[in-house]
């Protein structure tokens, strides 16, 4: 295992080139502090750059026994390259009658809301760019954030197809955002603290040991009741199959982003598998240990389990049918919010007790 | 909930046993069967000019030009309009008309896919299926009677 | 043709052990008829035009024809004619046609919509193209062309060189008039579902009048694919000409369906046999492209439900690419087949014959485990009953009146299958069942589609056994037709076969020529498609997109 450090990424590279956070002036924290951002958020897009146009074509293909891209580069990953050329040169067409500000402020509060949530998340190598207190709740906060993006994708877009997807995401968002807090305070309960990196920490040591094979004290383990609801509401907030009604395309089109087009669809597309991401990385860090696991470093332990957690959506995606929009909030607020909330207490008794 | 994981089950077990179908259409040329119905292939040589295909076709694809003296001139056949019903292979008394198992073609207006009789002449078996082959063995060899090998020219 | 002992059916009015007796229908219209006609199918009576919902309720009411399969309309030198096909959904083949003659100078004529249902849009299109007018009509508007369309095609005074072409301003403007329904507070939203929308499998225009996610009001607009195939095969020539357009009426593929009924009307007007030897041919080619389609509709169904890239439609392709691989074998092509001949097929099978029928059985062997999947996939799947179970309801009575057949039919438990109820081919030599449900939604119309598929296996399993002991001196695959038919003038004839979606009838009508003077198709998808909003009202978007694919229609049909 890998030893966790309270240490910020900024400090390590602070760290790195001989200077210490109390003694360097402001504006050099300052700097450090924007690359240390800037690493992890092109460690988070490179993520999401081969996960949109390559292997989610991939994975679906493998489903649906095809073989998909194939055409440019060793098993068709220069698609990557190809697919970004073509979206970007795209004519970006702006509806009549369009709410401006609102229109172009969506797509960038989509993709934004999700990046910022990757700040707080200890991703193992001692690579995390801020550790707050808060840590659990700023990254509820600033996930649905998005919900706000969508709303404002289907209103400015003067179109009835994106102003039934805007409030269906909406809708939607709210319904299954309550079950997903919820379910996560129970983690808090056991774990103690809302500090992401301690909520890793409380997962270390063995929870039982089976023969050589030990099962780590993964909340998932400690919990699987509540790891099946968040996978649940997860799957739900970021919009995936069964829960994918807000762009349903055999229903509305495609839902609040029927409109946009070029760099705008760019920045959606990139923002909801940005989100798949993050909400793998809330999973990873509040059920599966975080970045713990054995001989290989944190970080590429990290990076298997977001893409597991991505595998995942995509095999719901392919293979289960899509809720009614009213079935949908019905499962959100009859079943799931029930459910979370009897977990909730069950673990708030059981922690109890046992404390 | 069983139902939901038959399903998912079931789709993993397609992704696991790692075959596919699809078509590596250019790479690999796609086996037809010898009754496909290609691009139409004349041969000059056989045609008596009965005129018995331009009747029957059902949408005027073929155009036979004949002068005064009932000899044949041109022979036109507009492929990009033509349906590949067959009838008018089926009602030609000499086999002159043949639909190969040629199923690429192409062209950037609509004019070039207006084969004349030497386009028509120059249309490349597919794979060397020789498409009377698979039709009524008798009427072959009838036609082939003596050289051993259809000759279209 | 099922072994199961069908209840015998009660003795009605106007049938005895023969069939029907006309003198006794006759007298029970009390006078109203004018003239009797024999059609080659069945009687006309000639009616009188004020009198047509008279005469077909009492039809309806007391002789049980509760079934009117199509209404065609037509012009002859001294008058309009609309001849509406009747027929029984319990025996099929008791059949009347009910002719109403109109006046050159007024063709007017009381409408029969509120008696069939079904005569809703049939006397719309016959509005639109002949241009009689209904009497009665609750919404007589054209349905195939536009709106703004001047004159009637199909009529003799219809002006060929007038220019057609209406700017969309001046014909309506879809962006106004957002809020249909009482007053300015209206809680309403309109929307134009299609005529481009990834759930209309194809160009069908839904107007749809929302509150909040509910459909309040829908309107089914066709005629986007309207391409004359009735006027193409008028110009043809009955006995080669005809037969390649069948395929593109429903391509789904269809198509070996589509040119048996051409084939059964075309064969019984000129009589023609067709060799035992073909019959077993056409039965079993056509099976395989009832499979081929029903695989289509499934998958189809499923991609409405589930959205984009799920497995079940591909793998619904990759079955159905195995049977458009043996049909390409049979027939040269994948879906254009034109396969029938009059007075039999064009092909017997390809050689080495049992080769290809080993290859026929391993598909049909396989057919049991290729459906497992699908019960796995969507029927067992629970999320998918939510969706499908007690929603796009479609009670037998509404499904009768509208005239629904097919699978549509036989999902609301309707016990209608012209395989069996007017058996052709060489169905009733066969061991194989009708499938019907009693769900009447959603559900019941994919589980039927999904056994069909088993019965359609069990067909070509045995036309396969029958075909490889067949003796080989007795193999003729035509009979001797003439090179040019020529049948008797006036002579006139409806007859149907279950197509892939239902009923499919031809009228033809010869005039003495080698080609037809009047074609008609009576396409089920027409009759199906009229069911959207009795299943939709009231209910939400999604199953509004999935009781549309549950009808499976294909709209080359719709709009032929």
């Amino acid at each position: 295992m890998i030893p966790l450090q309270a240490v910020t990424l900024t400090d390590r590279i602070l760290n790195l080139i001989g200077l210490d956070a109390s003694t360097a002036g402001p504006l050099v924290v300052f700097g450090v502090s924007i690359l240390a951002a800037g690493l992890v958020g092109t460690f988070v897009l490179l993520n999401t750059a081969v996960a949109g146009p390559y292997a989610k074509r991939k994975i679906t293909a493998a489903f649906t026994d095809r073989i998909s891209v194939n055409r440019i580069g060793p098993a068709g990953i220069g698609t990557i390259v190809v697919d970004s050329v073509r979206l970007l040169s795209k004519e970006l067409i702006i509806p009549e009658d369009a709410d401006r500000p609102a229109y172009d402020l969506a797509p960038i509060l989509l993709a934004g809301s999700a990046l910022l949530g990757f700040a707080v998340i200890p991703m193992g190598s001692g690579i995390q760019v801020a550790d707050p207190e808060i840590g659990l709740a700023y990254v509820f906060a600033v996930a649905s954030i998005a919900s706000l993006g969508l709303l404002m994708a289907g209103y400015a877009s003067n179109n009835k197809y994106s102003f039934l997807g805007g409030l269906r995401a909406v809708a939607q968002n709210i319904a299954y955002e309550i079950p997903l807090v919820l379910t996560g305070a129970s983690v808090v309960i056991f774990a103690g603290t809302l500090r992401l990196s301690e909520i890793v920490a409380a997962q270390e040591g063995t929870l039982l040991a089976l023969g050589p094979v030990a099962i780590p004290n993964w909340f998932a383990f400690v919990n699987p009741f509540a790891f099946a609801l968040f996978m649940a509401a997860n799957l739900a907030e970021v919009g995936r199959n069964p829960f994918d009604i807000p762009e349903a395309p055999t229903e509305i089109v495609a839902g609040y982003q029927t409109e946009y087009s070029s760099v705008y669809f760019v920045l959606f597309y990139l923002g909801e598998f940005i989100h798949i991401f993050l909400g793998g990385a809330i999973i990873t860090t509040l059920f599966l240990g975080g970045p713990a696991g054995p001989v290989l470093p944190g970080i590429v332990w990290f990076t298997i389990k977001i893409w597991s957690v991505f595998l995942f959506t995509q095999w719901a995606r392919s293979a289960v049918p899509r809720f009614r929009i009213d079935q949908l909030i019905a499962l959100g607020w009859k079943v799931l919010l029930v459910l979370s909330l009897a977990n909730l207490l069950l673990t708030a008794v059981i922690v109890g007790v046992i404390a | 909930m069983i139902g939901i994981l038959k399903g998912l089950a079931t789709t993993m077990k397609h992704a696991l046993d790692g075959k596919t179908f699809t078509v590596k259409y250019p790479e690999e040329a796609p086996e037809v069967s010898p009754r496909f119905r290609g691009v139409h292939k004349y041969s000059q040589e056989r045609c008596i000019w009965c005129r018995q295909c331009e009747n029957v076709c059902p949408n005027d694809t073929i155009q036979i030009v004949m002068d005064d003296q009932r000899n044949g001139e041109q022979y036109n056949l507009h492929v990009g309009q033509c349906i590949y019903c067959r009838l008018c292979e089926e009602v030609c008394p000499t086999d002159a008309i043949v639909l190969t198992q040629n199923f690429e073609f192409t062209g950037d207006t609509k004019d070039d896919l207006a084969y004349n009789k030497e386009q028509l002449k120059n249309v490349p078996w597919y794979k060397d299926i020789d498409p009377l082959e698979s039709r009524e063995p008798d009427r072959g060899s009838w036609v082939s009677e003596g050289e051993g090998e259809v000759d279209y020219q | 043709m099922s072994l199961q002992d069908r209840t015998p059916v009660e003795p009605d009015v106007g049938v005895d052990e023969d069939g029907l007796d006309y003198d006794e229908l006759e007298a029970l219209l009390d006078g109203r008829v004018l003239d009797r006609e024999d059609h080659v199918n069945a009687e006309g009576f000639v009616i009188r035009p004020d009198e047509v919902q008279q005469v077909l309720s009492t039809l309806k009411e007391e002789a049980g024809f509760d079934h009117c399969s199509a209404v065609t309309a037509q012009e002859y030198d001294d008058r309009f004619e609309s001849i509406y096909h009747l027929k029984k959904f319990e025996d099929p083949t008791q059949e009347l046609s009910v002719i109403v003659p109109t006046s050159k100078d007024n063709p007017v004529s009381e409408s029969a919509a509120p008696v069939y249902d079904t005569a809703d849009w049939h006397e719309r299109e016959a509005y639109d193209l002949v241009g009689i007018n209904y009497e009665g009509h609750p919404d007589l508007r054209r349905i195939l062309l536009p709106e703004t369309w001047q004159g009637h095609p199909l009529s003799e005074r219809y002006n060929q060189t007038q220019p057609q072409v209406v700017p969309l301003r001046e014909h309506a403007n879809p962006l106004e008039e957002d809020h249909r329904g009482d007053g300015e507070d209206a809680d309403t939203m309109f929307v134009n579902i299609g005529p481009h929308h990834p759930a209309t499998h194809g160009v069908l225009h839904v107007k749809t009048v929302l509150d909040g996610e509910q459909i309040v009001d829908l309107d089914p607009d066709i005629g986007y694919l309207h391409r004359c195939e009735e006027q193409m095969c008028e110009q043809g020539t009955y006995r080669h000409q005809i037969m390649p357009y069948p395929d593109r009426w429903d391509y789904t593929p269809g198509g070996l369906l589509n040119e048996w009924a051409y084939a059964r009307a075309a064969e019984d007007l000129a009589d023609i046999d067709v060799p035992e030897y073909a019959q077993v041919l056409r039965t079993m080619s056509a099976e395989l492209t009832r499979i081929a389609a029903h695989m289509l509709a499934v998958g189809t169904f499923g991609l409405d439900l589930y959205g984009d890239f799920t497995v079940i439609f591909m793998y619904a392709i990759r079955d159905r690419e195995v049977v458009q691989n043996l049909l390409e074998d049979l027939t040269g092509q994948r879906l254009m087949f034109n396969y029938f001949r009059l007075g039999g097929v064009a092909w017997d099978l390809p050689e080495p014959r049992e080769e290809y029928l080993d290859k026929v059985r391993e598909f049909t062997a396989d057919i049991p485990d290729r459906l497992e999947e699908y019960h796995n996939l969507i029927s067992g799947n629970e999320i998918f009953q939510m969706r499908c179970v007690d929603t796009g309801i479609l009670p037998p009575e509404t499904a009768k009146s509208y005239g629904a057949t097919g699978p549509v039919a036989r999902g609301s438990g309707i016990d209608y299958d012209l395989r069996r109820d007017d058996p052709y081919g060489y169905y009733d030599e066969l061991d194989w069942d009708v499938i019907t449900e009693d769900g009447c939604d959603n559900y019941a119309r994919l589980l039927v589609r999904l056994k069909e598929v088993e019965e359609s296996a069990k067909i070509i399993r045995q036309c396969a056994d029958l075909l490889s002991e067949w003796p080989e001196d007795d193999r003729t695959i035509q009979s001797n037709v003439p090179r040019t038919l020529r049948p008797d003038p006036d002579k006139e004839i409806y007859r149907a076969v279950e197509g892939a979606k239902g009923e499919l009838g031809i009228y033809i009508r010869s005039d003495g020529t080698d080609k037809p003077a009047r074609f008609k198709i009576r396409s089920p998808c027409f009759s199906n498609l009229q069911t959207l909003p009795v299943m939709s009202e009231g209910e939400y978007i999604p199953d509004m997109v999935a009781s549309l694919g549950s009808l499976d229609i294909v709209l080359g049909e719709v709009d032929r």
